[in-house]
C-alpha cells in the first residue's frame, strides 16, 4: 500500500501502483476516477500528494494498458476496453480522455463492433465538447444580459450575443 | 500498560500509537518464520492450484506403475500433530504424514471421497468458480452421506495439497459483514464499505476475487454479535472513529478470518475484539488470535496474532458499574470451559489474560456486551470504547 500521511495525524493508504499492473485495463481509469470524485475532498492535507500519486497511475499504469490493448490485433480485448471506456465516457469524458488519439485509428479497423463503439465514444466528446462550449456561452450571455439590463450594452449587442447562443444550443 | 486519561476528550490516543508503532514495523517483518518441525501451507493462485494438481496426479499414477498399489500421503491433522509456536503464538501442524492406501478396506471410502473432492477442485479451477461446501456434498449424496465426510474430504484435500482451503476454489457460505473506511475491489467493482448503510458488506468467501485498495481507517473492531455491531452501525462509529468493523456472529469463519488477516496485515493496522465477558468470547478471541486447532495447518493464513482483547474484560465489570442484576452467573459447563482455556499453553504465557480469566472463575460471573445497555444504548459508542482506546486498556 501507498502511505500518505495528513497533517491532523490521520493516514491514508492506497493500492500500490505496481498492483494494478494485474488489472483488467480499464479498472485504473475508473480507480482514478472514484477517488478523485468520492474520496480525494476527505484527504485532507494529504490531497495535493494524492492527486500526484493519481496521476502517476495515470501515466505508468492506465494509459500503458490501454494503448498496448487498443494498438493490439485481439478485436475481442479492444471491445471488452472499448466497451468500458465508453461507459466511462459518459460518466466523465476527462478520464477518457488519453484513447482519444486512438479513435481515428479504431475507426478504420475492419470489425462492425470496434467501428461502433468507437463512434459511440467520439459521438461523446463532441456532445461533451458543445456541452463545455454551451456552459461558456450561457455565462457569456448571462454577463451580456445585467450588462443589458443596466443599460452598459446597447440591443443589437444583447440581440447578436443572443442569436450566438440559440444557434449553439440549437 | 493503561494510560491515563486527563480529559473528557477520546482522542484514541493508545490505538494510534499502536497503529504507528505497526507501521513502523511493518517496514522490516515481511513474512512469518515458521519453527522447523512444522508444515508450511501456501495460498496458492488457480494456475498454481492446477500445477499442484496436477504434479499429485503424476505421483499417484507413478505409483500405479511402478508398484500397482498407489496410495496417498498428507499431513496429518490428529491432536498429535498440532504444534503450538511460541514465537509467532500459532497453533501449527507438526509433519507427521499418514498414508491412505487405496487397496485397504479400512480407507477406501475414505479416499474414494477424497478423489471424488479433487475431481470437482479441478472442474472448479478449471472453470474458474467457486463451490460451498454444502455443495460440493451436493455433488454425490450417495458418496458423502453425511457432510462432515465431505468437508473432512475437503480439509484432507487442502492439507494433501499443502494448501489453504480456500484455494481450492471450496469456500464456506458467506456469514460475516464487514463496514467503516475501506474501499475494496470485486473482480470489476469498486466497493465503498462506509456507503452500503448499516448492513454493510458481507465478507464474500472468494476472497482470491477481492483486493483492498484504498482506506483511511486507524483500527480494526472485530465484534462478536450482531447486535452491538448494529448499535455501533446505527452510531456511525467509523465516522467519528476511524476504523472498520467486522463481525461474524460468534465465531469467524474461514472467509472472515482470512479476510481480517489481510486486513491487518495489508492496512498494518491494530486489530482489537469485543466479545461477552464469557469463556465462549474468550474462546473467540483466541481463535482470531492463534487459530483453530481443526484448521491448525491453515494458521499462518486466518490468524491474527497481534488482535487485542478490548473487551469484555471481568475487571471492566467493576470499572464500569455493570449493575449486579445485569450479570450472570456461570453454570458448570461455564467454569469448565473458563478452566479449560487457562489450561492451554498461549494462555499461560498472557498474564493479564490468565490473570482476567481467573478473576471470573473466582467471582463465577459472567457479562454481556449488552450490559453496558445498563447505562444507556449510547454508553458503550460514547464512553465505553474510546475511553478504553483512549487509555490503552486491553489485553
Amino acid at each position: 500500500m501507498r502511505i500518505f500521511k495528513k497533517k491532523d495525524g490521520g493516514i491514508v493508504q492506497l493500492i500500490d501502483k505496481d498492483d494494478m499492473k494485474e488489472w483488467p485495463i480499464e479498472l485504473p481509469l475508473l480507480f482514478i476516477e472514484y477517488i478523485r470524485n468520492k474520496q480525494l475532498e476527505s484527504y485532507g492535507s494529504a490531497k495535493k500528494d494524492v492527486e500526484s500519486y493519481l496521476d502517476e497511475i495515470m501515466t505508468d499504469v492506465a494509459i500503458p494498458g490501454l494503448v498496448n490493448v487498443l494498438e493490439g490485433d485481439d478485436n475481442e480485448k479492444i471491445i471488452l476496453a472499448l466497451t468500458r471506456i465508453e461507459e466511462i465516457s459518459k460518466k466523465d469524458i476527462e478520464m477518457a480522455k488519453p484513447i482519444k488519439k486512438y479513435l481515428n485509428y479504431l475507426l478504420e479497423k475492419n470489425d462492425k463492433q470496434i467501428v461502433n463503439l468507437a463512434q459511440i465514444i467520439s459521438k461523446n466528446f463532441t456532445n461533451a465538447e458543445r456541452k463545455k462550449e454551451l456552459a461558456q456561452k450561457r455565462k457569456y450571455m448571462r454577463e451580456k444580459e445585467n450588462l443589458f439590463l443596466e443599460g452598459k450594452i446597447s440591443g443589437e449587442e444583447y440581440a447578436k450575443a443572443r442569436k450566438e447562443y440559440l444557434t449553439l444550443k440549437e | 500498560m493503561a494510560k491515563k486519561q486527563n480529559n473528557n476528550v477520546y482522542d484514541l490516543r493508545a490505538a494510534k500509537d499502536l497503529y504507528f508503532e505497526y507501521l513502523e514495523r511493518g517496514k522490516e517483518i515481511k513474512e512469518i518464520d515458521l519453527p522447523p518441525g512444522t508444515v508450511k501451507i501456501d495460498d496458492l493462485s488457480r494456475k498454481e492450484m492446477l500445477n499442484r494438481l496436477y504434479k499429485l496426479v503424476d505421483r499417484v499414477l507413478e505409483k500405479i506403475y511402478t508398484t500397482g498399489r498407489p496410495s496417498i500421503e498428507l499431513p496429518s491433522r490428529s491432536s498429535t500433530n498440532i504444534i503450538w509456536d511460541e514465537e509467532n503464538d500459532l497453533l501449527l501442524l507438526g509433519k507427521q504424514i499418514m498414508e491412505k492406501q487405496f487397496h485397504s478396506l479400512t480407507s477406501v471410502a475414505d479416499i474414494t471421497r477424497l478423489m471424488r473432492v479433487l475431481e470437482v477442485v479441478y472442474e472448479l479451477l478449471n472453470e474458474d468458480i467457486h463451490a460451498t461446501k454444502r455443495e460440493v456434498f451436493y455433488t454425490d449424496v450417495n458418496l458423502f452421506q453425511e457432510q462432515k465426510n465431505s468437508d473432512k474430504s475437503i480439509e484432507d484435500a487442502a492439507t494433501m495439497l499443502y494448501t489453504t482451503r480456500n484455494s481450492t476454489h471450496i469456500v464456506a457460505a458467506p456469514k460475516g459483514t464487514c463496514v467503516g473506511r475501506l474501499r475494496i475491489r470485486d473482480r470489476n467493482d469498486i466497493i465503498d464499505l462506509e456507503g452500503l448503510g448499516s448492513g454493510g458488506w458481507t465478507i464474500s468467501p472468494m476472497l482470491d476475487n477481492i483486493e483492498i485498495i484504498e482506506s483511511d481507517a486507524e483500527f480494526i473492531l472485530v465484534i462478536e454479535k450482531d447486535a452491538a455491531m448494529m448499535r455501533l452501525a446505527e452510531a456511525r462509529f467509523w465516522r467519528k472513529y476511524p476504523c472498520i468493523l467486522i463481525t461474524a456472529q460468534g465465531v469467524g469463519n474461514v472467509a472472515v478470518r482470512m479476510f481480517l488477516k489481510r486486513l491487518s496485515k495489508e492496512l498494518n493496522l491494530p486489530v482489537f475484539s469485543l466479545v461477552d465477558s464469557d469463556p465462549y468470547g474468550h474462546y473467540i478471541h483466541s481463535v482470531y488470535l492463534r487459530g483453530s486447532k481443526r484448521l491448525s495447518y491453515e494458521s499462518p493464513f486466518l490468524a491474527t496474532p497481534n488482535i487485542k482483547l478490548l473487551g469484555v474484560l471481568t475487571r471492566d465489570l467493576d470499572k464500569y458499574k455493570i449493575p449486579q442484576e445485569v450479570r450472570i452467573k456461570m453454570n458448570k459447563q461455564d467454569e469448565k470451559r473458563t478452566k479449560d482455556l487457562l489450561n492451554e499453553d498461549f494462555l499461560k504465557k498472557n498474564k493479564a489474560w490468565e490473570d482476567d480469566l481467573k478473576l471470573a472463575l473466582k467471582l463465577k460471573i459472567k457479562a454481556e456486551i449488552q450490559a453496558f445497555a445498563s447505562h444507556g444504548f449510547k454508553f458503550l459508542t460514547d464512553k465505553y470504547l474510546p475511553e478504553k482506546l483512549t487509555t490503552g486498556d486491553w489485553i
